[in-house]
C-alpha cells in the first residue's frame, strides 16, 4: 500500500473511529440505548463509557498516524489504534460465545441451536463495525515486510 | 554432592534455566524480580549428580534490597560451589559486572551468555572465543527458552577452575 | 586480588570493546510499539484498554459462563436438594453445619459446609481465578507488566514508592500471599512497610473479585474505586509519617516476548494446585467455624453486642458479624455470606468495602508475620485505623448522599 492511499484511508477511519467513539460517550451520559438498524449504542458505564474512551482513542491514533505514514513509529500508532479496536471488539464476540453456550436459567444444560445462533445475530455495537476495516493495518503490515 | 548456584542479573533467565536442568517448577515472568527466595533442586550428570540452586537476580554483591541480600547470602554460604552466571548478552556488560565480582572471591564459574537470540535481534556480535581466552573460563552462548547451549554449559562444569583478576587484567591488553 | 567498582568498569570496558560489536541498530515495530505502551499520552489509554479487555473476558467468562451458565444450576438445582435429602440427621446440629438451611433454595442461602462452602469455592471462585490467572500470565510473560510500572511511576512517586511497587500490588491482585513476598525487590525498610500494608489492605484478591463480580455486579466498580482510593490516599499519609527513606530504582524494560505456553500452562498448574491445597480447605473449615459460632449463640449474642457500632459507626446490619468472621480465613467466603443478609445496596456496599480492609486473610497475615513482627504490628495499627477512619467516611458519604 502506498503513503497517500495509507493516509487516505486511514484517514477515513480514524474520522468515522472518532465520530463512534464520541456517539458512544454521548449515549452513555444519555443514559437511553440507542439503536438504529442493526448499530446498536451501549449505555452501559462499562461499554459504552470505558470502552467509548478506548474507541475515541484509537481514532486519534489513527488520525496522529497520518503525517509521515510509513515511518515506523507512525505507523506503529495506526497499528496499535487496531490492537485498541481488536480488544473491544475480541472482547464483545467473547461476551457473545459466553452467552451462548449455556442453556439458560430454566432451560437444558446447553443452548438450542437456534438460540446459539441467534446470540450472534444483530445489532451489533460499533466496533463490530469498525472490526474489518482495522484489519486492513495487517495488509499494510505484510507490504511492509516485504519492502 | 557438587552445589551449582544460578546467579546472574535479574531477569535474564535464571529460573527458566534452573527449570530446564532439574526439572523443577518455579515461576518464570518477563520482569526483573520474580525470584526472591532461593530454589533448590537435582541434576543428573553423566557422572555425577549436582545440587542446583536458583539464586535472586542481583546486580552486584553488595545487596540493595532483601532479595539480593539472599542472593549474596547464598554466595558466602556455599564456599565450596560453582557458579553458573547467566548473563543477559545483549546488556553484556552490566553481567560482567557481576561475574567479574565472583570470580573475584575465587569461585569457579561458567558464564552463560543467554538470550543471544535477543542480542542478535539488535544486533549486537559477541566474540565467544576471545571472550574465552581473555576470561579464562568456559563462556556459552545459550538460549534458555529453546534449551540451546545447555548441553555445552553442563559439559563446561567440569572445566570451570577458579582464576585470578590479575591473570584477566593482564589477558585483556595483551589480546588484540 | 579484588578491584573497587571502577576498576571494575574499567575492565569490562577493556573486554568489551575487545569482543562485542555493536552493528548499527533499527528500531523495530516491536520497539516502536512498546514505546506507545510506555509513554503517558499513548500508554494511558491503551492501560485503559488493556485493564477493559481483562475485566470483560474474566467476568464473562468466570460469571456468564461458568458460574450462572453451569455451576448454579449444577448446585442448586441439582446438589442442593440432592444433598438436602440424603443427609442424614435433619434438624440435628451436624446436618446444620454441613449442609445448612434445610428449606434453602439456593446455595448462597444454605450455609453449609458442603453447599455454601463448596459453591464458592469450585462454583464461583475456581473459575475466577483460573481465568485471572491464565490472563495474569500472559501479561506478565508477554512483558506488560513493567511497561506498567513505568506509566504509573510518576503517580506513584507521589506517595512515595518508586513505580516497581506496582508488581507486588498487581500480584496481589491474584493473591496476596505472593504479593508480601515480593516486596522483597523493594530497596528500604519504609518502603517495604509500605507497601505491605497498602496490599495487605486494599487491594482485594482474585478469588474476591470473583465473588464480587457475581454478587454485586453492578455496584463493584463503587468498591473498586474506592479501594483504589484510600490505596493512593494512605500510601501517601503513609509516606509522609513513616520514618526513612525511599530512593528511585530505574525500571528496567525487558522487550516484549511471544509468550510460551508451556510457561503459562505451568504457572496456571501450579497456581491453581495452591488453591485447592490451601483456599479450599479454609473455604470449608471457614464455613464450618462460623456455623459452630452460629450453633452456639455466639455470633447472635456478638451481633448484640457490636451492633451499635457496626451500625452506629458503619450503617451495617448487626448479622454482618458472622461475615466479619470468616473474612479471617477467607474475604471471598465472606462476602458470599454478606450477600445472605437483608440489607441495602448502600449497605451491601459498606461491608463489601468492611471486609475487603479489614484483617488479611489468615494466610496473608502468616506472610506478613514471617516478614518481621514489628512490622506487623505497624501494619495492623494502620489497619485498625482504616478501618474505623475509612470504613466509616464511606457511611457519612451515604448520609450526606441522603441514600442511607
Ligand atoms: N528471547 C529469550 N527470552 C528468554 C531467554 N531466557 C529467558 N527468557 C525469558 O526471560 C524472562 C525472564 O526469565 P526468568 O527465568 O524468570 O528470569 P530470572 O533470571 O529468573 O529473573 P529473576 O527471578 O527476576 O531474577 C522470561 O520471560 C523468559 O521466557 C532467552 O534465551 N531468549
Ligand atoms: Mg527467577
Amino acid at each position: 500500500m502506498n503513503e497517500k492511499i495509507g493516509r487516505i484511508y486511514f484517514g477515513v477511519l480514524g474520522i468515522i473511529t472518532l465520530i463512534f467513539g464520541i456517539t458512544d460517550l454521548i449515549v452513555t451520559i444519555g443514559g437511553n440505548d440507542f439503536s438504529w438498524g442493526i448499530l446498536e449504542i451501549s449505555s452501559d458505564m462499562f461499554r459504552g463509557g470505558w470502552g467509548g474512551l478506548i474507541v475515541i482513542s484509537a481514532g486519534l491514533f489513527y488520525l496522529s498516524s497520518l503525517k509521515n505514514f510509513l515511518e515506523i513509529h507512525q505507523f506503529s500508532k495506526a497499528l496499535m489504534a487496531s490492537i485498541l479496536i481488536w480488544i473491544l471488539a475480541g472482547t464483545d464476540i467473547f461476551v457473545r460465545i459466553t452467552e451462548s453456550i449455556p442453556g439458560g436459567e430454566d432451560g437444558p444444560w446447553f443452548n438450542s441451536l437456534e438460540g446459539f445462533l441467534s446470540t450472534y445475530a444483530p445489532p451489533y455495537p460499533p466496533v463490530i463495525f469498525l472490526l474489518p476495516f482495522s484489519l486492513v493495518i495487517l495488509f499494510s503490515l505484510s507490504k511492509r515486510k516485504k519492502a | 554432592m557438587k552445589k551449582i548456584l544460578l546467579m546472574g542479573n535479574p531477569n535474564v533467565g535464571k529460573s527458566v534455566f534452573f527449570n530446564r536442568l532439574t526439572g523443577a517448577n518455579v515461576i518464570e515472568s518477563n520482569y526483573p524480580g520474580t525470584t526472591v527466595d532461593y530454589t533448590k533442586g537435582y541434576m543428573k550428570g553423566n557422572s555425577e549428580d549436582f545440587e542446583i540452586i536458583d539464586v535472586p537476580g542481583t546486580f552486584s554483591l553488595e545487596p540493595k534490597d532483601k532479595a539480593e541480600e539472599v542472593a549474596v547470602k547464598m554466595l558466602e554460604e556455599k564456599k565450596d560451589a560453582l557458579v553458573i552466571c547467566v548473563i543477559d548478552a545483549s546488556k553484556i556488560e552490566r553481567g560482567l559486572y557481576l561475574a567479574l565480582e565472583i570470580i573475584e572471591r575465587g569461585y569457579p564459574v561458567v558464564l552463560a551468555l543467554n538470550m543471544w537470540d535477543v542480542a542478535e535481534d539488535k544486533n549486537i556480535q559477541i566474540d565467544i572465543e576471545k571472550l574465552k581466552s581473555i576470561l579464562n573460563i568456559p563462556v556459552v552462548p545459550t538460549i534458555a527458552i529453546s534449551g540451546k547451549g545447555f548441553k555445552e554449559v553442563v559439559l563446561s562444569i567440569k572445566k570451570a577452575a577458579s582464576v585470578g583478576v590479575k591473570e584477566i587484567m593482564e589477558k585483556v591488553g595483551e589480546i588484540k | 586480588m579484588t578491584l573497587t567498582a571502577d576498576e571494575r568498569w574499567d575492565l569490562i570496558e577493556k573486554i568489551s570493546n575487545k569482543v562485542v560489536t555493536f552493528s548499527k541498530f533499527k528500531h523495530t515495530l516491536k520497539d516502536a510499539l512498546g514505546e506507545l505502551t510506555v509513554k503517558p499520552l499513548t500508554g494511558i489509554p491503551i492501560a485503559i484498554a488493556v485493564l477493559y479487555g481483562f475485566w470483560s473476558v474474566f467476568s464473562s467468562f468466570a460469571g456468564t459462563l461458568c458460574t450462572d451458565g453451569f455451576f448454579v444450576k449444577l448446585f442448586d438445582g441439582h446438589f442442593l436438594p440432592w444433598i438436602q435429602s440424603v443427609f442424614p440427621g435433619k434438624g440435628g446440629w451436624f446436618y446444620y453445619i454441613f449442609v445448612g438451611d434445610p428449606a434453602a433454595d439456593n446455595c448462597f442461602e444454605a450455609f453449609g459446609v458442603l453447599t455454601s462452602g463448596l459453591f464458592v469455592a469450585i462454583g464461583v471462585v475456581l473459575p475466577a481465578i483460573f481465568i485471572f490467572y491464565l490472563m495474569m500470565a500472559l501479561l506478565e510473560d508477554v512483558g506488560y507488566m513493567p511497561r506498567l510500572a513505568v506509566l504509573i511511576d510518576t503517580i506513584f512517586h507521589k506517595i512515595g514508592l518508586h513505580g516497581y511497587a506496582i508488581v507486588p500490588s498487581i500480584l496481589a491482585l491474584g493473591c496476596n500471599v505472593p504479593a508480601v513476598t515480593a516486596t522483597r525487590i523493594l530497596e528500604t525498610k519504609k518502603q517495604r512497610f509500605i507497601m505491605m500494608t497498602l496490599l495487605a489492605i486494599f487491594i482485594p484478591c482474585g478469588a474476591q473479585l470473583g465473588i464480587m463480580q457475581e454478587v454485586i455486579p453492578e455496584s463493584i466498580g463503587i468498591v473498586l474505586l474506592y479501594l483504589i482510593f484510600g490505596y493512593f490516599l494512605f500510601g501517601f499519609i503513609l509516606n509522609k509519617i513513616t520514618p526513612g527513606k525511599s530512593p528511585e530504582i530505574l525500571i528496567d524494560v525487558p522487550p516484549y516476548q511471544k509468550p510460551l505456553w508451556n510457561n503459562i500452562s505451568r504457572k496456571l498448574r501450579m497456581r491453581l494446585g495452591g488453591f485447592f491445597k490451601i483456599a479450599v480447605p479454609f473455604v470449608l473449615f471457614g464455613c464450618a467455624i462460623v456455623n459452630i459460632l452460629y450453633l452456639s449463640g455466639t455470633i447472635d449474642w456478638l451481633a448484640r453486642v457490636l451492633t451499635p457500632l457496626l451500625t452506629g459507626w458503619f450503617g451495617v446490619p448487626g448479622e454482618t458479624v458472622g461475615p466479619l468472621i470468616a473474612a479471617f480465613l477467607r474475604k471471598d467466603l465472606a462476602v458470599a455470606q454478606l450477600s445472605a443478609i437483608e440489607m441495602s445496596k448502600y449497605q451491601m456496599i459498606t461491608s463489601v468495602v468492611l471486609v475487603s480492609i479489614y484483617f488479611p486473610c489468615v494466610a496473608t497475615f502468616v506472610m506478613l508475620l514471617k516478614e518481621g513482627w514489628k512490622n506487623l504490628l505497624g501494619s495492623l495499627a494502620v489497619l485498625v485505623t482504616v478501618i474505623f477512619l475509612y470504613g466509616g467516611l464511606i457511611n457519612v458519604i451515604w448520609k450526606l448522599l441522603g441514600v442511607q
